[in-house]
């Protein structure tokens, strides 16, 4: 599977992820860690405790990053749970909300982490 | 050509953000025009910038950070003095932070993500040149030395002062160390340097103290506008003491000028003032300060008054040559011999100024020079003038200052007077002050002999009153020796004073020259010097200096009485 390949399965433009990673080698470098670096798993433990503040903060790092990455659709959602819980920001949704919101990132998170995890076996 | 480019230092960027992916993606964009830093979060960066304060050229700061998040930092920076002059770009995916961060001091943001790369690139360019553009403003706004503005910014930052706070009433001080080259040439440079930091140091402690400003105006001198000081003299004693207590083995003297404000005043005359006012006490170790007062005003209105007239004065024949005769005394009765030139201003409002007046002030600025070509110009003619009248000469002595030796025209201007009026050499006769050939004497001493070889008797005048060695006089080029009125002042009263001209005309008569005595005012002065062997004298005993007509007479009088050298 070529990196091309993998941004087909799971449904997002490597286009995006190349204009703004500029190289091929940090898009390889960053969506091979994505699945190593806890960031997304972060978020969803927050979600457990509901910690408006870990929310916040990882969320916000998941929107970051996701974004530069190219992955629109987990940025997108992450950036709904930063919003949420940033501060001083009244909160729109119910604690339930949120949580279907993050079962939502971890549904897309495990299948595109499945892909990514895929990849990265085929080109060690 | 060595172009700017070639010596421009490598600029260094500090990319801060807790993503590597950020970081990762900022030093793809970055790597090829810069030396990339990076930091994790704010603490770690704070510790960078200061490690790497000279080096960097732009930080650019994640504004959502763990530790120390970048509103943070921004606070940090906006403390120190020193590091708020690095820009900052903020890096936000938030439009209300970009406010909220600019506020805080950023120069510019960048959003995320980094999807425009040529943006990124010529936003970090354009804060780094504007940046580099006032840091070159600020290095030349203040003296590295001293700490204070420099020479051109403290002029400039005056001048605001008193147009946009006219109400602050700011007095000009201007304070510099007595000798200072001295202190530099035996104590070396970096000596100097440090006495010249330690002074920059204790202005600055006073001007936290009270409202004002302060720059080095060049070399040791140092000008400040502060608020009105009840104790000038306190403030001097502060200074000195602190000098006193750093350098206690080497003697450091200041001296201290003060311009009080006042009612239409500018700075730059107010600066002159005070400028006028330390120069007045030059050498004075003892009392090294001076106010500039109403005394010192009318002196400077007065000088002013007459550099401006100078040319209108000769134009309109305000100035004019006085004579005053020199008798023979070694024959009975005296004879009139010859004359001294001697200038008068005749001022159409401020009446009959001394030359005691204006000549310190045009030998100030070189225009004594006109002056003594007027003289010299009206006394040849003069010569000439009674020679045909009379049917002899009377030689006529004219004063050389010192700034006519540098005259490269001099000799030419003499003898073109001398052949223009038919004259002789002999009959002008030159006078040069002892002190003229006190500092560059030989140059001095050059240009006079080349005079006396061309045939022109050379006096000197004021002999007693400057510093000439025994040795040196051996080898001046001189006819005369003029001695001073002071001496002669009390020669019939004082015994030391009479021993004393007695050992200059022995001094005389060993350098086989004639002696004048000026100021010679009653007979027994005229007795001494007879006996004592003196040539000629000068003074009102005979005649005080008077206009050519009332000389005239004197001349017919004399001829009459063949009280003359008529030959």
């Amino acid at each position: 599977m070529t990196l091309q390949e993998l941004y087909g399965n799971i449904g997002e433009s490597y286009e995006h992820a190349l204009r703004v990673l500029r190289v091929e080698k940090l898009v390889d470098k960053h969506i091979r860690k994505l699945v190593t670096n806890g960031l997304i798993d972060s978020l969803l433990a927050a979600g457990e405790t509901m910690d408006p503040a870990s929310l916040f903060e990882t969320s916000h790092a998941v929107k970051g990053n996701c974004g530069n990455l190219g992955l629109t659709r987990l940025s997108e959602a992450a950036s709904r749970i930063s919003e949420e819980f940033r501060p001083g920001n009244p909160r729109t949704m119910t604690d339930g909300e949120v949580k279907a919101q993050l079962d939502e990132i971890a549904a897309l998170y495990g299948k595109t982490a499945e892909e990514i995890r895929r990849y990265a076996a085929e080109n060690p | 050509m060595i172009k700017a480019g070639q010596i421009e230092r490598p600029k260094t960027v500090l990319v801060v953000d807790d993503q590597e992916i950020n970081r990762d993606v900022l030093e793809a964009i970055l790597e090829e025009q810069y030396e990339i830093l990076f930091a994790e979060n704010g603490r770690e960066a704070l510790e960078m910038i200061r490690a790497h304060q000279e080096e960097l050229s732009v930080i650019m700061l994640d504004l959502m950070m763990p530790v120390m998040n970048g509103f943070e930092v921004l606070q940090k920076l906006r403390e120190d003095e020193e590091l708020q002059k690095i820009p900052v770009i903020v890096l936000t995916a938030e439009r209300e932070a970009e406010l909220r961060a600019l506020q805080a001091g950023a120069a510019d943001f960048i959003t995320k993500p980094f999807d425009e790369v040529e943006v990124i690139q010529a936003r970090v360019g354009r804060i780094i040149e504007m940046s580099e553009g006032r840091k070159l403003i600020s290095a030349a706004e203040r003296d590295a030395l001293s700490g204070l503005y420099s020479r051109n910014f403290y002029n400039e930052y005056a001048s605001r002062l008193f147009r946009y706070h006219p109400e602050l009433r700011l007095d000009a001080v201007v304070l510099n160390i007595e000798q200072f080259h001295s202190v530099n040439a035996l104590h070396g440079r970096a000596f100097g340097d440090e006495v010249l930091r330690t002074i920059g140091r204790e202005i600055r402690a006073f001007l936290a103290e009270t409202e004002g400003i302060a720059g080095r105006m060049d070399g040791d001198r140092f000008g400040i506008f502060c608020k009105k000081q009840a104790d000038y003299p306190g403030l001097l004693k502060r200074f000195q003491r602190e000098l006193d207590r750093r350098f206690p083995d080497v003697n450091i003297h200041l001296r201290v000028g003060v311009c009080p404000w006042g009612e239409n005043t500018d700075p730059v005359t107010m600066t002159d003032r005070a400028r006028s006012a330390n120069s007045m006490v030059r050498g004075n170790y003892k009392n090294p300060i001076r106010i500039f007062d109403e005394e010192m005003q009318r002196q400077e209105m007065l000088k002013q008054r007459l550099l401006n007239d100078l040319n209108r004065a000769l134009e309109e024949k305000q100035l004019t040559v006085f004579y005053q005769p020199k008798y023979d005394i070694q024959c009975t009765p005296p004879r009139l011999s010859s004359a001294e030139a001697l200038i008068r201003w005749q001022h159409p409002e401020l009446g009959m100024i001394s030359p005691g007046v204006f000549v310190p002030i045009f030998e100030g600025n070189g225009l004594i020079g006109l002056i003594d070509n007027y003289v010299w110009t009206e006394a040849a003619k003069q010569v000439a003038r009674w020679r045909e009248q009379f049917g002899f000469t009377l030689p006529v002595s004219v004063n050389l200052s010192r700034s006519d030796m540098f005259d490269m025209h001099l000799e030419k201007r003499l003898v073109r007077l001398i052949e223009e009026n038919g004259l002789e050499y002999r009959d002008i006769k030159l006078e040069v002050t002892e002190s003229a050939y006190t500092n560059n004497a030989q140059a001095v001493l050059d240009v006079i002999r080349r005079l006396r070889d061309i045939g022109f008797d050379i006096e000197m005048d004021d002999f007693g009153s400057g510093y000439s060695s025994l040795n040196m006089l051996s080898d001046m080029p001189i006819d005369v020796l003029k001695l001073d009125m002071k001496f002669i002042s009390n020669i019939a009263v004082s015994e030391t004073a009479r021993r004393l001209v007695l050992l200059m005309l022995d001094i005389a008569r060993y350098l086989r020259v004639k002696v004048v005595a000026e100021g010679v005012e009653n007979e027994d002065q005229l007795e001494i010097l007879q006996n004592s062997g003196c040539d000629l004298v000068q003074g009102y005993y005979f005649s005080k200096p008077v206009p050519p007509q009332t000389f005239e007479e004197l001349i017919r009088k004399e001829i009459q009485t063949g009280r003359t050298k008529a030959e």
